[in-house]
């Protein structure tokens, strides 16, 4: 009995030692691209559209410069950098969104940036550099992209109805109620909706798409102070004011205003608008080109966002470049830096038959209109230079989008509850996201 | 004397015995390395490193910092996480019950040996065989809440409807529920049919004879026969209803409202939306625990029954 559990027990060991070897041996082949000094690991959350945006830049910046890119685009970017985080084993190079900045600082996962170690760090603009300051001060990012959005309609169906683009949330209201109801698309069917809506609390996707409306209505979701700490701020007359209209008039009045399924849809299940059946989509630029292939360029126009009682301020977005912390490759991550800010590397990425991934250029020798051959680019650029604000990016704002959008998509989704009340829940929630981070004022 | 006899007896047979185990005992031990590289690599280290960083506000570059069970206190205490049990706790034994009721009158209905019979039981086992996101998108159009989708369509060929099956926050966790029942109840039925093939047919004959009722045969006669194969359902069922998520995460992402928010997804959005990997690990813990203890008592029951 003895010897057959002796022989066992050789046998469990001699599968270990295979166990590990084999294990060992994963790791290694792994970490050839973080060994060799010359290529670097780039990420981007990006879909196989975007990716192959990225692709055509990244080669000609390894045509030009002889350093090699692993490129990795990944769509579940948080989870996998988490995940990559976990091995302390991050990418040389990440461009992701610039709300996210202060939510990799706060996990240590960024290298610091100085501005002036970035060839051409003077034709970006000093508001853009502003976006990649932490809550420290530094810089932790290089801003690669702006966007903010636009409303994107139906030109075609406004013609039919003989309406013109709205430019107030009243004209807004109009048209959408014409767009539901007076069969703009002449099928005699009562199948078409005014405005698309994102309005899921997954990924806080109601606070993205709400943003703006709650800009125009001259909400804030939390305020600086300008030391550095911040006061939640949606239990103001404004927020309540313009979360009463939103649910009043977009989801518990008429809900043939906004398309079925709104309060569980996300952008990718957002479709109507380009599916045909929705007249009005207020999102970012990104979508133009496959609006452009879905739609045709020829059925809808891409206007300013409807003003509210407080102006007509968008949601301002972006994408920068960071620096994974912990790698020895600082130079050959600034030369990746340096072009893709360059008018070359970005003229590059808002080109091509696929998907741009410089929207709004970060280089101030650049028109977005010009280069694109494209007038309707300069709305959006107006739009972002003008009109336009952004979630903070010092603080981890990713808690504080994701109840903000927890919060509205449960109040419209309950037509009967008082939002005075709910939303000082909010702020209180709010407060406590401000106070985990030692920035409540 | 005896003591010359006795020892090549024993002796013998266990040296043999020992040299053949050495052989035999590495061969299926390297058959299954592969798959114990595989579990020790992608399960078994992973989920000692979440419990682990359960213990811990987790900051891989800054260093973590030990906070011991706040992780656990901040999770039970989360009203958010609360809804959540009671919606999986709801979503699980629903969907569970009515999978093996459904799954075994597909089994009573489909058995048999007819040729028919198999194409139609390849047919009702599909859904099983496609991935859940897949079938989270198709139900998604099937649940369109206009009468052009296509259950809404058949309600209002009735003059029902539209419903707003998973915009209405009263209905979204039962459609889910739905769905889940329509997954998994194929899955049941084969191993319920496994079960019945089993069944002395003799007994169904003598219960004929006896003059029984069909409800009294399935009472006395099936069931008791096929109670393994519904104690293993009934595990599996337990362990699937708890970590239940991509039927969720693709129908309806929690909402609307968190009315259909489960441990999973709640689990989910803490770690990878508001990067709280502790708090995160800290919930998975907790399902784990509560995995086990249901896989445990179901199985004590089972055997308990068994012993009857």
């Amino acid at each position: 009995m003895g010897d057959r559990r002796r022989s066992r027990r050789l046998a469990a060991v001699l599968v270990a030692t295979g166990l590990a070897s084999a294990t060992a041996a994963c790791g290694a082949g792994s970490d050839s691209a973080g060994r060799d000094p010359n290529t670097l690991e780039v990420w981007t959350r990006s879909n196989p559209d975007a990716a192959a945006t990225y692709e055509r830049v990244f080669a000609a910046f390894t045509k030009k410069t002889g350093i090699r890119i692993d490129y990795q685009p990944v769509v579940n970017f948080d989870q996998q950098l988490q995940s990559r985080a976990s091995t302390k084993d991050l990418p040389d190079v990440m461009i992701n969104d610039t709300a996210l900045m202060g939510s990799y600082q706060s996990q240590g996962l960024l290298k610091v940036i100085d501005p002036g170690s970035v060839a051409g760090h003077d034709q970006i603009t000093a508001k853009s550099w502003s976006s990649t300051v932490g809550i420290d001060g530094r810089h932790y990012g290089i801003p690669y992209s702006r966007q903010a959005q636009t409303l994107m309609i139906r030109k075609d169906w406004l013609r039919k109805l003989g309406l013109k683009a709205p430019t107030t949330w009243q004209e807004m209201l109009g048209v959408a109620k014409a767009f539901a109801t007076r069969d703009p698309d002449g099928d005699g069917r009562a199948d078409t909706y005014g405005m698309v809506v994102p309005g899921s609390a997954q990924n806080g996707y109601a606070a993205w798409w709400g943003a703006s409306f709650l800009w125009q209505g001259g909400a804030r979701i939390v305020e600086p102070d300008g030391k550095g700490t911040y006061k939640p701020a949606m239990d103001s007359a404004a927020a309540v004011n313009t979360v009463t209209w939103m649910k009043d008039n977009l989801f518990c009045g008429d809900n043939a205003v906004i398309q079925p399924g709104a309060l569980t849809a996300v952008t990718s299940t957002a479709t109507n608008f380009q599916d045909g059946n929705a007249g009005m989509y207020m999102t970012g630029p990104y979508n133009i080109t496959t609006f452009d292939q879905t739609l045709g360029k020829d059925r809808y126009e891409v206007v300013p966002a409807p003003a509210g009682p407080a102006g007509g301020d968008v949601l301002a977005d972006g994408e920068n470049v960071y620096f994974g912390a912990k790698t020895g490759k600082t130079k050959q991550e600034q030369a990746l830096a340096a072009f893709l800010v360059s008018p070359e590397g970005q003229r590059l990425a808002m080109t091509g038959d696929n998907q741009p991934v410089v929207r709004i250029p970060v280089n101030s020798t650049l028109d977005a209109a010009t280069v694109r051959g494209d007038a309707r680019w300069s709305v959006v650029q107006k739009a972002y230079e003008d009109a336009s604000q952004q979630f903070p990016n010092a603080p981890d704002f990713a808690p504080i989008k994701q109840d903000t959008a927890d919060s509205l998509n449960a109040i419209f989704t309950y037509c009967g509850g008082d939002v005075r009340s709910q939303l000082k829940e909010l702020n209180e929630t709010l407060a406590g996201d401000l106070k985990d981070q030692d920035l409540l004022k | 004397m005896t003591a010359t006899v006795t020892t090549p007896a024993v002796t013998t047979p266990v040296t043999r015995r020992g040299r053949g185990l050495t052989k035999k005992s590495v061969v299926p031990w390297l058959f299954l390395a592969p798959g114990l590289l595989l579990a020790l690599v992608f399960k078994f280290w992973p989920m000692a490193k979440g419990v682990w960083l359960s213990f811990f506000d987790v900051r891989p570059f800054l260093g973590d910092k030990w906070t011991g069970l706040d992780n656990y206190t901040r999770v039970l205490t989360d009203h958010r996480f609360q809804d959540a049990i009671g919606h999986t706790l709801l979503l699980g034994i629903g969907q569970s019950l009515g999978a093996i009721v459904l799954g075994f009158v597909l089994a009573l209905l489909l058995e048999g040996q007819a040729r028919s019979l198999k194409i139609v039981r390849t047919a009702v086992f599909l859904p099983a065989v496609t991935a859940t996101a897949v079938v989270g998108e198709l139900w998604r159009l099937m649940y369109y809440p206009t009468s052009d989708g296509l259950i809404n369509s058949g309600l209002d060929f009735f003059g029902l409807g539209p419903v707003q099956f998973l915009d209405n926050p009263d209905l979204a966790l039962w459609s889910t529920m739905a769905m889940g029942i329509w997954i998994w109840a194929p899955y049941n039925m084969v191993i319920i049919m496994a079960g019945l093939a089993g069944v002395d047919r003799s007994l169904y004959e003598a219960a004929a004879m006896d003059g029984v009722s069909l409800r009294q045969r399935l009472r006395y006669v099936t069931l008791p026969a096929i109670r393994p194969a519904l104690g293993i359902v009934l595990t599996l069922a337990a362990i699937r209803g708890l970590r239940v998520f991509t039927e969720v995460y693709v129908l309806t992402g929690g909402g609307p409202a968190g009315s259909t928010e489960v441990w999973m997804t709640r689990a989910y959005t803490l770690g990878f939306t508001r990067n709280d990997i502790g708090g995160a690990s800290a919930a998975s813990v907790v399902l784990l625990c509560v995995t086990l203890l249901l896989t445990v008592t179901v199985n004590h029951f089972r055997k308990r029954g068994d012993v009857r």
